[in-house]
């Protein structure tokens, strides 16, 4: 059907440019509705357990996302407690205060907390740390003293080491969070001097990365395309032809995200990359077409015969190549992620928008270009006329083959080695993830977070909620209780995973120590529960009356601990969590009580290990769709599995490097994967369909070879060369995910290329016929191969039901065991059908 | 100079023939009608917070208060009946004119008495929506008073501080009952004339022959609350000693009085 539509785009190329200018128009003008979300806890649905759970939390116990101001001072000998630097700190502070979008009441700073103290005999006073700037040198050092005195400041306001302090502002939405920081900025920059100024913090981290994110996506976008452009220019020294792809790129992307947009989805970190996987997928189809047009034009010298002579040849792979790669992303769809769905869905999309243009759009596009532009075009197809690149890539074109041919069975043992060596790389991966190392080392987000958290106690807040079962205990001023907390956070100090770690217990502890006036005896939780209500209630008569309902509620019944983390790693999170876990199954709390987790830190955890895991789970969940659809295509499930080969090499060595590399298995590295797996099947395709044909026509495996390393090997050669190319530049961008999306393509293509010219042939030199053989009858008329194909199908049961459905491990054992007999047995008999014979000679001998 | 003399006196007798009174006066008298009716006083007062979650506590006192001097010194002695962990806590408060007050605090679970230093008049009272001073009063020398006219057979009082540094508000407002003095309500705005916090009587009595509020309401922008206070078994000129308000029975207190 759709292959008489590409001779009406031969014949009227200029309707078809007609409807891409409206398509496109159509896109362009949804984009200024678009809506971004750079807000990482939207990668969990606004109904996950955990976010519910951590708004709850945060609405009851009033907490806040913060931006943290941190204020170094090494030049001075006191530090940052000197006169001018603390003067310089109110002043801020002030600032801050008027700053939309900061909830000022909340603010963290010297300037606006109360501290309870001993003034004289017998006399505790309530008091701002700071009440007004000092004057002298002793009124500085007074308040470093006090705030190292105080559990709320300790660590974290003040360093330890006198050299740094810091204001916490609160912020009322995460996505305000850039604009604040820029607006401290300015206010910082006002007060210039021995003082370093560091902005840090989880939101402010993860909305700067939107930030940064588009302006990367304007920059690394069409650098990618000017590279690709250049290449393609080399390779084929015509600008009016490159054009075409370059085209159909900028038109697939608009239309895609112009779809996004128009159907209202947020365009969010995940999507925003959309550009830039769609480019090289609509590229590479287009180079298809062109390499093969530019390799054949010569021999009809009509543009017409030529075009549709190649989009014939190549309709088949094309559509697979295409169907593959969304086959991939679509099977996000079922990640439990929303922004990987909306991405999956999305590329997927673009991905069939890419494939129609390359149908439709470069014929008409061909058609459309004057005959004088094509008259020096295209290589004689007696290799007569050679340049210099061309001589290069025959070259090597035919050491490959020579090598992959001749000495096939080295290049599988070396295969074997290499899968071997890459699995033991695989094992050796580190599944971790941190928003802040999503910027370069040497960013500023990065370089405040190190310095920060080496002065401070930790800029990672989680928080841990502890809630009495019975609703009528105020466990939270029972001694007993306060006890436990209080040992369960000196444990969870030792462990040294944690940077600090605060509750009701510090404070009832600093009232009480202070009410006996500072007798060290009395640094402890006091013996009844009286003693503890009555000390908390006189910190109702300071200025800051509602602080303590940060730490617990009114009628007593929950609490919350802060807990002070220096690195938001998950791992780093996760072996806090667990050695809470630990920790509690050994002591058990003295009340019946229940806990969870809340704060962005934690949250980022839930989320990365849903997207790891899921991940996984697609990744193999589409490896078998791909492998099914092989299956169609070639009617044959060894020639399935031998196209799934160079696929799975690829994605066990890139993979292995990261193992090796030690980077570690994070976000981006996880939604690669579906890339991975649908480009890198795209070069077998195109390799084993051609090689299929050829054979078909010359009958020897020798000379299908040497074709094969002709047109169809010169375009998987350029197809990687240009795609891996011209990603390079993202190497060097400042967002580490963009360099990771460039190490990938590098590695896709160049593994993938290789893997299709070295590995292919060699596996199809071992035993020629059976696989290059022509299959005109059904799977189910070659036992084995209707065996093999039963197997897939149990597999595939296996893994479905172990997705989609509850059953147990035996169960699915059970279930997959018994749809492989079955199948196999029907196998047996569906071989022996009488339809299977007639003919038998010409099908597969 | 004789044009700006006459400015100033226009402007200084303009306002007094407007109305019959001056604004201090007026803040005068409504200062003694709101805080110092009898010679001594008392009253159980249960409070209601009502914090920004919505949540709401509960407190139970007895306030006991014996004047110096009308305008002058007061003794408060403040005794905690709920929540039943905080039972038998005493604030006491000796309330100077023109300095610090003096504060005592007695926790009964850890027998302890101490003082505290008040430095800060306008800190909360105990976590309510209230601060110390609109239980006690303020001075009104503190202010500059400026009658700007009636609303409802009550006058408008704008009452600016004569030292910033030691409140959390820029002005207030301040309207007072024209026929008994009693402060209705009172609008504390910050320096962009925005409101952030207010205190309203909500009902008054006349109870022993004086206006008394018996339910009032604080409300904090900022903090996003309100405190309820209700008054009840109010008496006045009880006839209750001097010694009752000294350290002493802190500790002991005094049966006669708070049961």
């Amino acid at each position: 059907m759709l292959r008489k539509w590409i001779e009406v785009a031969a014949n009227r190329p200029k309707t078809i440019m007609l409807v891409c200018a409206i398509a496109v128009l159509a896109a362009v003008f949804q984009f200024p509705r678009i809506k971004v979300d750079t807000d990482p806890e939207n990668m969990l649905s606004p109904k996950a357990p955990v976010r519910v759970f951590h708004n709850k939390v945060k609405k009851e116990f009033a907490l806040y996302d913060f931006i943290v101001l941190g204020i170094v001072n090494t030049k001075n000998p006191d530090g940052v407690f000197n006169v001018d630097t603390l003067g310089k700190v109110y002043a801020i502070t002030e600032k801050i205060k008027k700053i939309d979008g900061v909830i000022d009441t909340d603010i963290i700073s010297p300037s606006t907390k109360d501290n309870i103290i001993q003034e004289g005999l017998g006399t505790i006073s309530f008091d701002w740390f700071m009440p007004e700037p000092p004057k002298t040198k002793e009124q500085a050092l007074a308040i470093r003293d006090a705030g190292k005195e105080h559990p709320m400041f300790a660590g974290s306001i003040v360093s330890e080491d006198d050299l740094a302090l810091s204001i916490f502002v609160p912020i009322q939405r995460k996505d305000i969070s850039y604009t604040v920081a820029q607006k401290i900025r300015q206010i910082t920059d006002e007060f210039p001097g021995d003082e370093q100024y560091y902005i840090t913090g989880q939101p402010v981290a993860q909305d700067q990365f939107g930030v940064e994110m588009f302006k990367q996506m304007a920059i690394s976008a069409p650098l990618a395309g000017l590279v690709i452009f250049i290449l393609m220019w080399v390779f084929f020294k015509s600008i009016t032809l490159i054009i075409a792809p370059m085209v159909v790129a900028v038109i697939t992307v608009l239309i895609t995200m112009g779809l996004l947009i128009g159907f209202g989805f947020p365009v969010h970190i995940m999507s925003s990359m959309i550009p830039i996987f769609l480019m090289p997928i609509s590229v590479l189809d287009s180079v298809h077409i062109l390499s093969e047009f530019f390799d054949t034009f010569k021999k009809y010298n009509n543009r017409k015969d030529a075009i549709l002579a190649v989009t014939n040849e190549l309709f088949t792979p094309m559509l697979y190549t295409s169907l593959t790669s969304m086959a991939g992303f679509v099977s996000l769809a079922f990640a439990p992620i929303p922004p990987v769905q909306v991405f999956g869905v999305f590329v997927a999309t673009g991905v069939a928008v890419a494939w129609l243009l390359t149908m439709l759009f470069i014929p008409a596009y061909i058609m459309l270009m004057s005959e004088k532009s094509l008259e020096n075009f295209g290589s004689d197809h007696n290799h007569q006329q050679q340049n210099d690149t061309k001589g290069i890539i025959n070259h090597v074109l035919n050491l490959t083959r020579r090598v992959s041919v001749g000495a096939h069975k080295l290049v599988l043992t070396l295969t074997l080695i290499l899968v071997g060596v890459s699995v033991y790389g695989i094992s050796l991966i580190n599944v971790n993830d941190n928003p802040v190392r999503w910027f370069g080392y040497k960013h500023p987000i990065r370089v405040a977070d190190r310095i920060l958290n080496n002065h401070f106690a930790g800029t990672y807040t989680a928080y841990y909620v502890i809630e009495a079962k019975d609703k009528n205990n105020a466990i939270f001023i029972e001694p007993e209780m306060l006890r436990w907390i209080e040992k369960l956070q000196k444990n969870l100090l030792e462990s040294g995973t944690v940077g600090k770690v605060t509750s009701v217990a510090d404070i009832v502890k600093k009232v009480y120590y202070e009410l006996m006036e500072g007798d060290k005896t009395y640094k402890v939780i006091p013996d009844t529960r009286q003693a503890v209500a009555q000390c908390l209630i006189q910190l109702e008569n300071s200025n800051t009356p509602d602080d303590i309902w940060h730490m617990t509620i009114p009628d007593y019944t929950k609490g919350v601990l802060w807990v002070q983390l220096k690195s938001g790693d998950n791992q780093d999170m996760e072996k806090v969590r667990q050695f809470v876990d630990n920790y509690t199954k050994q002591h058990p709390a003295p009340f019946d009580v229940s806990t969870g987790w809340a704060g962005l830190t934690f949250i980022n955890v839930v989320w990365q290990n849903e997207m790891v895991v899921g991940m996984l789970k697609n990744f193999l969940g589409s490896f078998i769709i791909v492998l099914f659809m092989m299956l169609f295509l070639f009617r044959s499930p060894i020639k399935a599995l031998i196209s799934m080969v160079p696929l799975s090499v690829t994605i066990v060595f890139i993979y292995s490097l990261l193992g090796f590399v030690g980077k570690d298995y994070d976000m981006p590295v996880a939604v690669l994967s579906a890339l991975t797996l649908g480009l890198s099947v795209d070069f077998a395709i195109h390799f084993i369909q051609r090689a299929i044909e050829l054979n078909d026509e010359y009958n020897s495996w020798t000379k299908t070879a040497i074709e094969m390393f002709h047109g169809p090997g010169r375009a998987i050669l350029r197809n990687a060369l240009v795609v891996a190319i011209g990603f390079l530049p993202l190497l060097a961008a400042p967002l580490v995910p963009y360099q990771t999306v460039g190490f990938f393509m590098l590695g896709i293509m160049f593994v993938s290329g290789i893997g299709t010219l070295f590995i292919l042939p060699a596996i199809i030199t071992v035993n020629p016929k059976a696989i290059l053989a022509h299959t005109d009858k059904g799977i189910g008329c070659k036992c084995s191969h209707c065996v093999l194909t039963s197997l897939f199908v149990g597999g595939a049961a296996a893994y479905v039901l172990n997705e989609f459905t509850a059953a147990g491990w035996n169960t699915i054992t059970t279930v997959s065991v018994a749809t492989v007999v079955i199948l196999g047995t029907s196998c047996f008999f569906a071989s022996k059908r009488k339809s299977c014979f007639s003919n038998k000679n010409k099908g597969d001998q | 100079m004789l044009k700006k003399t006459l400015a100033v006196l226009a402007a200084i007798l303009i306002p007094v023939t407007a109305s019959a009174m001056t604004a201090d006066e007026i803040v005068n008298k409504a200062n003694l009608a709101s805080y110092y009716a009898g010679k001594s006083g008392r009253s159980d007062v249960k409070m209601t917070i009502t914090d920004s979650r919505g949540r709401t506590r509960n407190r139970e006192f007895r306030i006991l208060r014996l004047n110096e001097s009308p305008g002058g010194e007061q003794k408060y002695y403040v005794y905690f009946k709920k929540p039943a962990d905080v039972a038998k806590m005493v604030y006491m408060v000796w309330k100077h004119v023109g300095t610090d007050d003096d504060r005592w605090l007695y926790m009964p679970a850890l027998d302890l008495v101490k003082r505290i230093a008040a430095k800060d008049k306008r800190s909360a009272f105990v976590g309510s929506h209230f601060v110390y001073e609109d239980v006690s009063g303020r001075a009104p020398s503190a202010d500059k008073h400026e009658l700007v006219g009636e609303e409802n057979n009550a006058y408008k009082i704008i009452n600016t501080p004569l030292d910033k540094d030691e409140v959390d508000f820029a002005t207030y407002t301040v309207w007072i009952d024209k026929n008994n003095f009693m402060p209705l309500k009172a609008e504390y705005l910050d320096e962009n004339g925005e409101l952030i916090r207010s205190v309203e009587a909500l009902e008054i009595k006349d109870i022993n022959g004086y206006p008394t509020v018996t339910k009032s309401l604080a409300k904090d922008v900022k903090r996003n609350g309100q405190t309820t206070m209700d008054f009840e078994n109010v008496e006045y000129d009880i006839g209750i000693d001097d010694n009752v308000f000294t350290e002493r029975y802190l500790r002991r207190a005094p049966a006669k009085w708070i049961r």
